[in-house]
């Protein structure tokens, strides 16, 4: 498959400030793909430049081959959904769906008939006298989307289209939006600060932080495999020992940390070793990768029920740690412990098999993990919290 | 303190800031009304008291007064031009003003919003003079554009009708949602399309607005218009010379008219507001992503000011329905009589006190008058002056009674007329009441042309 | 500056950005700044007539604004009286028909905004707008109705025996000041209106409710948030009975003229178009520096006060 939208080396300037750092992209036709950080990081930005809104200080945006350099946005094969979706207050709902005709000339007959069209696509059969302000938040959003399309775009951008919705709408329109991209084929550029949209939705994932794009991938290989602190900070969640390197090879890395010395998988990145020995550097656990341990300072712990189920393979990292506070919920237990030497308490998060906890706050355990659940990345700037 | 007496204490003051307001309102309706009233009046001095006849005479004067149509015609040409030319013009500056750049920014608002703050009188002596000049400079001849009065008073008006204007569309611009206009083009529509299809259909409401602004303050305009009309007249200037070559109640009928435009030009006005309001509310909804329920929007119909106007209306023409019926030239005989009669009093007893000999002709000659009125028709006349003045009533019934007698039965009423009925009050009216009204020269006549003798 | 119109006739297409620009050049050109200009120019040349307009003999001089100072070289005062004391004339008055306008509206839009509710205020606010679009002269003209000597007010004043002359209100000037505090009320009434009415409720309830006096009230808090309105209201107040010209012409007395006249008469009766505009100049620079400051006086932008 051909790339469909294309950035290289692209730059955006606004007086002294850097919107957007040596951003280099292909994105593959019929592709849906998400940019994903934190408000400001300047993914909105790119997304105006791809649209045509404006121009990239330095650097090139290519749509279908076609170097967009001073091609403004009603020229561009693109189609924008905004944040607030901007859909027309003064137009009927057919109106505004077939307004991209509207200004090609199309005809009354041929408009009404496309717009008849979409509003099938779109689930909004017969809605079309309508005026947007009686549709519901959700209508409106398939409206928008329908009035995109009917550009007939090569490429459509989305610009957290769903942040205005509640929480179960924004679930079933991810569905949604995801099943109109596969029926219409077309390129989706998809724009969120929610990973969880992100990772769903896409095929591939762009993390952003201040204007630079901090890894690319899928879904899978962003969250298991992250390649810098701010990713594995910033998606999902992630427990944190800092330390210094004190041995490294290929697949693993040894480092010194006030819990202890932990070793973890080797992160590299652009298939080059981010870490030799001395240098600073995080390890990242998840939450459903700690494991209570054997060999814990409390007898009780040894006894337990879930220590017999994770014994079977001997863990490559303990921890010693007092039992915080733990809460149920339901499918899960979350416990927090306190760790010597490390700031923010780790979290451990377990299935619920059935069985009792059997263990209390103030109780001390010893954590687990596996080397290869845990990476070890170079320190950096973290997402906040 | 107890709360009571702070409650009380309060009562007080919220009931003096009542009548305060109250009198405000007399004090802003007052002269209105009065001179409403003195439109109606037959005296051929506007006043309102004593209310000699219900007569809508003074509508049909106005209505033949050539030069009056002429001022009424031309205003109305300016006011469409100063439309014309003000609201692209104060569209363009408000588009504008969000265009140009941060440092710019506030020395353009300066500049375009100057003119509100300059006095009417240093514009139009300024647009004169440079027209003037640009003529001079083009060879251009006097009977060119550039000596034009209506040119020179529609841009004259203009240069701060825009910035009315002006502020009307940046009000407006401030609530629109510029990724509307980021949408359509996004969806390939070009400028002018965007312009067209997203900006203006927003700004309509705002543009019948600016234009209903832009027309009323064009159309009552004095300072600027009296340098810029050079020869020609606008109703203003005809009615300011008119004003100040002595007055008669045809103003007020003029003014009358030009109150009940007014109130419906404010209704209009009222109307267009809160659509927009009412749009506005709609767009902040649809942005909010709040759901859609239909809104019930209050008729307009039962807004209190709507009410009032149409009350206003029914009175006015339930009134002249009613002054109708009875005959206006027949009150205004009986008028006359009397004023002729309480006339041959005044002259008896100066007679009798100087013991003169000769009887005045005057004296004779009105009662000849006297004697030609219908007794019958005049009772008829005079139950419907009581509804104004119960005074009237009295000297009436000494007027039928007619000859000597009337002197001593209706002391009181001769009493509280005496002033107004004096020599001087006495003679505009007998003066004037007959064909010659409509020799007040226009202003026009005598400022008219210093260019001309400049020359 | 050449990128930024590029980015403009980028921004607003070909079309539009000539009638943009070309409007607006024409606008703030050919309709403020020129005229203005030429005005000032036209005010230091000799007085001549047209003809010779451009040529040698209308050459620059500065004795239209030494006439306003010193009169003509004939006279024999050493200063023009005349005109000195009508623009003082005018000038105190100006203020002082402000002040008055100050006074009225004040409690009136305070009332309106937090006392009155509902339809009856809508009401209230709309009935303020039908006098303001009544033409200036014609309430001039009303006055002038009361205000003479067979007029309502005197025929009232003689029935309660109040005076047993009719008073000549239009030669005392009272007429005068009634009928301007009148013309420009609503340009007092309705800045004062929009800001107090912003005022939130809560903060006068709770100066209330910490016991302060209603005038404490008014002065720390009301009076303060309204400034703007009220600098806005004066400001407009004055500036507009500074240049008024109707109501003067109508209800000003035989003796006592208005600035604005003068300079109607140097140009309509004197044929001094040179002397007129001179004159228009200083009034000009007179509102100029009412305005700076009155910005200067209460710290508001001129955004607040031009509405």
């Amino acid at each position: 498959m051909s790339a469909d939208v294309q950035l290289d080396e692209v730059w955006i300037r606004f007086g002294d400030f850097v919107a957007a750092r040596d951003i280099n992209i292909s994105i593959r036709q019929g592709e849906f793909f998400s940019f994903l950080g934190p408000s400001g990081c300047g993914k909105t930005t790119l997304l105006r430049a791809v649209s045509g809104f404006l121009q990239p200080s330095q650097g090139r945006v290519s749509i279908g081959g076609r170097d967009m350099a001073g091609i403004g946005p009603n020229k561009r094969p693109t189609a924008l959904i905004f944040q607030n979706l901007a859909l027309f207050p003064l137009m009927t709902v057919w109106e505004n769906i077939t307004f991209a005709l509207e200004v090609r000339g199309a005809g009354r007959a041929a408009r009404r008939k496309k717009a008849e069209e979409l509003l099938e696509l779109i689930a909004l059969p017969g809605q079309g006298e309508k005026m947007v302000s009686e549709l519901s938040g959700g209508q409106r959003q398939r409206v928008a989307i329908a009035r995109a399309l009917a550009a007939e775009p090569s490429v459509l951008l989305l610009d957290e289209p769903l942040s205005a919705l509640d929480l179960k709408l924004r679930q079933h329109m991810r569905t949604e939006l995801r099943a109109i991209q596969r029926r219409v084929g077309i390129t989706f550029i998809y724009i969120t600060h929610d990973q969880g949209e992100a990772l769903t939705m896409s095929d591939h994932v762009a993390v952003m932080s201040h204007g630079v794009i901090e890894q690319v991938g899928d879904g899978n290989s962003i969250y298991n495999r992250p390649e810098s602190a701010f990713v594995a900070s910033f998606v999902g969640e992630n427990n944190l020992f800092s330390g210094t390197v004190a041995a490294t090879d290929d697949a693993y890395v040894t480092v010194d940390s006030p819990a202890g010395r932990l070793r973890a998988r080797h992160a590299m990145r652009g298939g080059k070793a981010q870490l030799a020995a001395g240098d600073s550097a995080f390890v990242f656990v998840r939450p459903e990768s700690l494991k209570f341990a054997a060999g814990a300072s409390s007898a009780s712990a040894e006894a337990s029920s879930t220590e017999a189920s994770s014994s079977t393979g001997a863990l490559d990292n303990r921890i010693g740690a007092r039992i915080h506070q733990q809460e149920f919920e339901g499918n899960f237990w979350q416990v927090f412990c306190d760790v010597d030497g490390v700031d923010k308490r780790v979290k451990l998060s377990m299935v619920n098999d059935g069985a009792s906890m059997g263990r209390g706050p103030g109780e001390e355990v010893t954590l687990g993990f596996n080397a290869d659940l845990a990476v070890a990345l170079p320190q950096g700037e973290l997402a906040a919290e | 303190m107890t709360p009571r007496f702070i409650l009380t204490a309060e009562r007080v003051r919220n009931g003096f800031a009542a009548l305060f307001v109250l009198g405000f309102f007399a004090y802003l309706f007052g002269p209105l009304i009065i001179m409403g009233v003195t439109a109606f009046n037959s005296s051929a001095f506007p006043r309102m008291s004593p209310f000699e006849c219900f007569t809508v005479e003074w509508f049909d004067v106005l209505a033949n007064d050539a030069k009056l149509v002429e001022g009424l015609r031309n205003s109305l040409f300016i006011g469409v031009g100063v439309v014309l030319l003000a609201v692209p013009l104060g569209l363009s500056g408000a588009l504008m003003l969000t265009q140009v750049k941060e440092r710019v920014r506030p020395w353009y608002y300066t500049i375009v919003i100057s003119p509100i703050l300059v006095p009417g009188v240093v514009l139009g002596i300024s647009t004169l003079l440079f027209w003037d000049r640009i003529g001079t400079m083009f060879g251009a001849s006097r009977d060119s554009i550039f000596y034009d009065g209506f040119f020179l008073t529609i841009i004259g008006q203009a240069t701060f009708i825009s910035a009315y204007t002006m502020l009307v569309f940046i009000s407006r611009l401030q609530r629109f949602d510029v990724s509307q206009e980021e949408a359509a083009l996004d969806l390939g529509a070009t400028h002018v399309q965007t312009f067209r299809k997203i900006l203006l259909p927003f700004l309509k409401p705002a543009i019948l607005s600016a234009a209903v602004l832009a027309f009323l303050a064009s159309f009552e305009n004095y300072n600027t218009t009296v340098f810029t009309i050079v020869s020609e007249s606008t109703l203003t200037t005809f009615l300011a010379g008119k004003v100040r070559h002595g007055i008669n109640p045809s103003i007020s009928a003029l003014a009358v008219i030009i109150v009940v435009i007014t109130l419906l030009g404010a209704a209009l006005h009222e109307v267009l507001k809160r659509r927009e309001a009412a749009a506005e509310k709609e767009t902040a909804r649809i942005a909010a992503g709040e759901l859609a329920r239909r809104r019930r929007v209050k008729p307009f119909a039962l807004e209190p000011a709507v009410l009032l106007i149409a009350l206003v209306f029914v009175a006015g023409l339930g009134s002249a329905y009613f002054a109708g019926t009875i005959g206006v030239e027949e009150c205004k005989a009986q008028v006359k009589a009397e004023k002729i009669r309480q006339a041959q009093e005044r002259t008896r007893q100066r007679e009798a006190k100087a013991m003169f000999q000769n009887a005045p002709a005057a004296s004779e000659a009105a009662g000849q008058q006297i004697q030609s009125t219908d007794k019958s028709e005049r009772a008829g006349v005079s139950q419907f002056q009581g509804i104004f003045d119960v005074g009237n009533l009295k000297d009436q019934a000494g007027a039928d009674d007619g000859g000597d007698g009337a002197a001593q039965q209706s002391p009181l009423g001769t009493e509280n007329f005496n002033p107004i009925f004096a020599p001087q009050n006495l003679s505009p009216p007998i003066d004037s009441s007959g064909d010659n009204r409509n020799d007040n020269r226009s202003d026009g006549d005598n400022r008219n042309d210093n260019r001309g003798g400049d020359q | 500056m050449f990128a930024y119109w590029q980015n403009f006739f980028r921004k607003h297409g070909a079309a539009l950005s000539v009638f943009l620009l070309a409007s607006v050049g024409f606008w703030i050109f050919m309709m403020i700044l020129l005229p203005q200009a030429f005005m000032l120019d036209f005010s230091l040349r000799a007085n001549v007539p047209p003809p010779k307009w451009g040529s040698d003999a209308h050459h620059y001089t500065a004795e239209h604004y030494r006439y306003m100072l010193y009169g003509s070289a004939q006279s024999v005062d050493s200063y023009n009286f005349v005109d000195l004391s009508v623009f003082a004339r005018t000038i105190v008055a100006a203020i002082f028909v402000t002040l008055i306008d100050l006074a009225l509206c004040y409690p009136v839009a305070y009332y309106l905004a937090h006392a009155a509710t509902g339809g009856w205020r809508r009401l209230m606010v709309l009935s303020l707008i039908v006098p303001f679009w009544v033409n200036e002269l014609l309430r001039a003209f009303a006055f002038k109705i009361m205000f003479g000597g067979n007029g309502i007010i005197n025929n009232a004043l003689l029935w309660l025996g109040v005076i047993d002359q009719p008073y000549d209100f239009i030669r005392n000037s009272v007429a005068l000041y009634s009928g301007l505090s009148y013309a420009y009320i609503l340009l007092m009434i309705f800045p004062i209106y929009n800001a107090v009415e912003s005022l939130d409720r809560n903060q006068i309830e709770a100066a209330r409710d910490l016991g302060s006096p209603w005038w404490r009230i008014h002065k720390r808090v009301v009076i303060p948030h309204a400034k703007p309105g009220i600098t806005s209201g004066c400001t407009m107040v004055f500036m507009l009975t500074a240049g008024a010209l109707a109501a003067p012409q109508i209800l000003g007395g035989p003796s006592s003229l208005w600035f604005t006249q003068i300079i109607y008469q140097a140009f309509n009766q004197a044929g001094n178009w040179a002397r007129g505009s001179a004159y228009a100049i200083i009034l000009l620079v007179v509102c100029i520096l009412f305005v700076l400051l009155m910005m200067r006086v209460f710290k508001v932008k001129l955004g607040e006060i031009a509405r």
